[in-house]
Parts: C-alpha cells; structure tokens; sequence
C-alpha cells in the first residue's frame, strides 16, 4: 500500500534506532493499543496508538485482520507514545477486527479491537422532537360509503316513488 | 277490481311486493352507509395497560438476545396488525426531526439510515404514517398494538430479525420524550413510531405512538 510505504521506511530506519536504545521503559497504562474511533464505516482512517513501546520507541501495527495491511507506529507528538494511521478498505464487512501493533524495541505485542459498522455507531445523531407522520385523512367521512350511501337512497326514492304511482292508479299494493 | 281474499288490503301484485322489498332495503342500507361514512374513523391509541412497566414488568420480559451484525433492513412485517411494507431509508429534517416517507405511498414505511440497523446493539427506529389524504396508511393500527406481539425485519444479509413488543405509549409533541425514544440502548432494540394522540383540526395529530420493542430472536 503506498499509504504505508513512508512509515514503513521510517520503521526501518527505527528499528535501528531502537537497537541501540537500552531496554526499553514501559509506561504505566501500557497494555493496550488504543483505536480510534474504535468504530468505524468502511472507507474510514483509524489512528492506533500506544505507550507499550516506552518514550521514543518504535512498532510495526499489523492491521490486516480487516485488509488493511500493515503499517509504521512511529513516536507521538508527545513522545510518550508511538501512533499510526491506516485507511480501512471500502470493501471492508461489517465485524469486529483485531489491530496488533508489536514493539521494534522489546517486541512486545499489543492489540486492540476495530468495530467496523456500516453507520457511524460513535457520530450517531439521534432524531428530535415528534414526528409529522399523519394529515387526518383516516378522520373525515369515507367518500366511497357516502356515495354508495347516496345511491342506495336514489334506489329507495325511486322505488317508492313507483310504488306511491302505482297505489294511486289503484293497482293494489 | 277484485281484491283477493287472501291478502286482504295487502300486496296483491309480485311486482309490486318486490319493489316495496328493494325499496325497504335500499332506505336502511343508504341510511346506514350514510351514517357509517361520516363517522370519524380515529386510529386506535394505546391502553395504559400497554405503558411502559417499572423494574417489576421488565422481569417479565422475554429475554432479548444476543445482537446480529449491522445489516439494512428491507421489509416490516408486524402480523398482529397485517403490516407487511417495504422499508425506505430516513433521514433528518432541518430541524432535527426523523424525516418520513413519502406520504402518497400509503404502505411504506421508513427506518432512520443513519442510526442503527435493526438487529443490532443499539436503537433502531422506523417511522410510518398513520394516514395520508386519501385515508389510512402503513401504521394505522399501530395503537393496536400489544405487548408481547412480534415484530419481524428481513434484512438485507438475508436474515431475519424477529422483536418482541415491550410497551405501547403515546406521546404528545410538545413534551416528545427524546431519550427514551430515540436514546442508546445496550441491547438491541426497535422503536415504532406513527402519528397520534388527539386529533385537531388546526394542528393535525398532537402527538406520536411508540411501540418499544427488543431482539428476542432471529433467524
């Protein structure tokens, strides 16, 4: 990926420099490796980051669980930490992926888990307010029963008005 | 002329007995049609049986399971009520509101794209109307609704997600409770939501009906 390509030769060049570091000092909060978002659509970048490699160390993350290959951790702006960034693939399925990153100095492994969603589960908005889902059309009179109503009435007045002619030309009804 | 014995002063002529019969029948089946479609015809709202329950009623619940993949919904089918509609995708008005489907299609209903699909963790919430102008819609007898009925959502991966009604509530809109409504869940769960709660001429339907449900199957 040519995403990675740069971190990578910067990996190299760290490992290295790693090399001649003397052992490596961990951090206090150095078990995992933090993702963010740890929620993501496909598509999406995902920065990785931890402080299990110590001040100035170096990791290579290994982010092809979800076929992202792998990538360079190189040291924070802070230095208390080394960070990365991938680019989750388009075609990527919905699933919970495991991120591993491995220390170049000390080789220790850490990992962290990526959810991908096909909806953003972390920048979710939710819906305000009531909802316009109605006009009272079922309320008003039924235009259909009224018209058969009015002719059913036509029939009778007209039925009665034949009966009423007949009884008066004495036709014995 | 003579008048037959048999029938005194009464209907002599077939003719005439048949007519009088039509014309009887005619005046009592127009008065009633006449009657019955100027009736108001007032979507069922929900009993206070159907509210939501405190710690106790949740006991009785069946239990919910474990939530499936995201994956977009394409059909509701509720059978206590007949409801089997396609599902369009929703989003947002100006406003903040849940937009709707279009009102013309009377049996279409919608789910709110950007949120939860239905299935997973999480609160998925699918809107229809009650009616459009021509008469009753997709989610008319929603009121109707009862706990304990299911609700089924094909999805697009093909499988089925199977609700079950937790509680039937309305809500009137200037007081529309967001957070139980729209608000995260920590399982997977469904909102229904249609018009109601009153009716008036000048404002149209006061409020909503909601059906809370959540996943206790699917297959």
């Amino acid at each position: 990926m040519r995403r990675t390509a740069r971190p990578l030769t910067g990996t190299a060049l760290a490992v290295a420099a790693a090399a001649l570091a003397a052992a490596p000092a961990y951090g206090a909060s150095a078990g995992d490796l933090e993702v963010s978002p740890s929620s993501v659509v496909p598509g999406g970048q995902v920065t990785v980051r931890t402080a299990a490699c110590g001040t100035d160390g170096t990791a290579t993350g290994d982010a092809g669980a979800v076929g992202a290959g792998s990538l360079g951790l190189a040291p924070g702006p802070h230095g208390q930490d080394v960070t990365g960034r991938f680019r989750v693939p388009p075609s990527a399925q919905p699933g919970t992926y495991e991120i591993t990153a491995t220390c170049s100095g000390s080789g220790r492994r850490v990992t962290g888990d990526l959810v991908v969603t096909l909806v953003s589960g972390r920048e979710q908005v939710h819906p305000r307010g009531s909802v316009k889902t109605g006009v009272g059309g079922a309320l008003g009179p039924d235009p259909l029963q009224t018209a058969a109503g009015v002719a059913a009435l036509a029939v009778a007045a007209a039925g009665g008005t034949w009966l009423l002619h007949r009884r008066a030309r004495g036709d014995g009804i | 002329m003579r008048r037959s014995p048999r029938y005194g002063s009464g209907v002599r002529n077939p003719a005439n007995a048949a007519m009088a019969a039509v014309t009887v029948f005619a005046l009592c089946s127009g008065a009633w049609l006449l009657r019955n479609g100027a009736e108001t015809h007032a979507p069922p709202q929900p009993s206070a049986a159907q509210a939501r329950a405190g710690q106790d009623g949740r006991a009785r619940e069946q239990a919910a399971v474990p939530a499936l993949p995201p994956s977009p919904p394409d059909r509701i089918r509720i059978p206590a009520i007949r409801v089997d509609a396609p599902l369009t995708g929703l989003g947002l008005t100006r406003t903040g509101s849940l937009d709707v489907p279009p009102a013309a299609r009377k049996n279409l209903a919608g789910w709110y794209e950007a949120g939860t699909t239905p299935g997973e963790k999480g609160t998925a919430i699918v809107a229809g109307h009650v009616d459009n102008a021509e008469g009753p819609a997709v989610f008319y007898a929603l009121g109707a609704l009862a706990k304990g009925s299911t609700i089924e959502v094909d999805r697009r991966d093909g499988s089925v997600a199977v609700f079950t009604v937790d509680a039937v509530e309305v809500y009137a809109a200037k007081d529309f409770p967001d957070e139980k409504v729209y608000g995260a869940a920590h399982r997977p769960e469904l909102r229904l939501i249609t018009c109601g709660g009153g009716y008036s001429r000048g404002t149209g339907y006061q409020g909503n009906v909601v059906v809370f449900a959540h996943l206790t199957g699917s297959r």
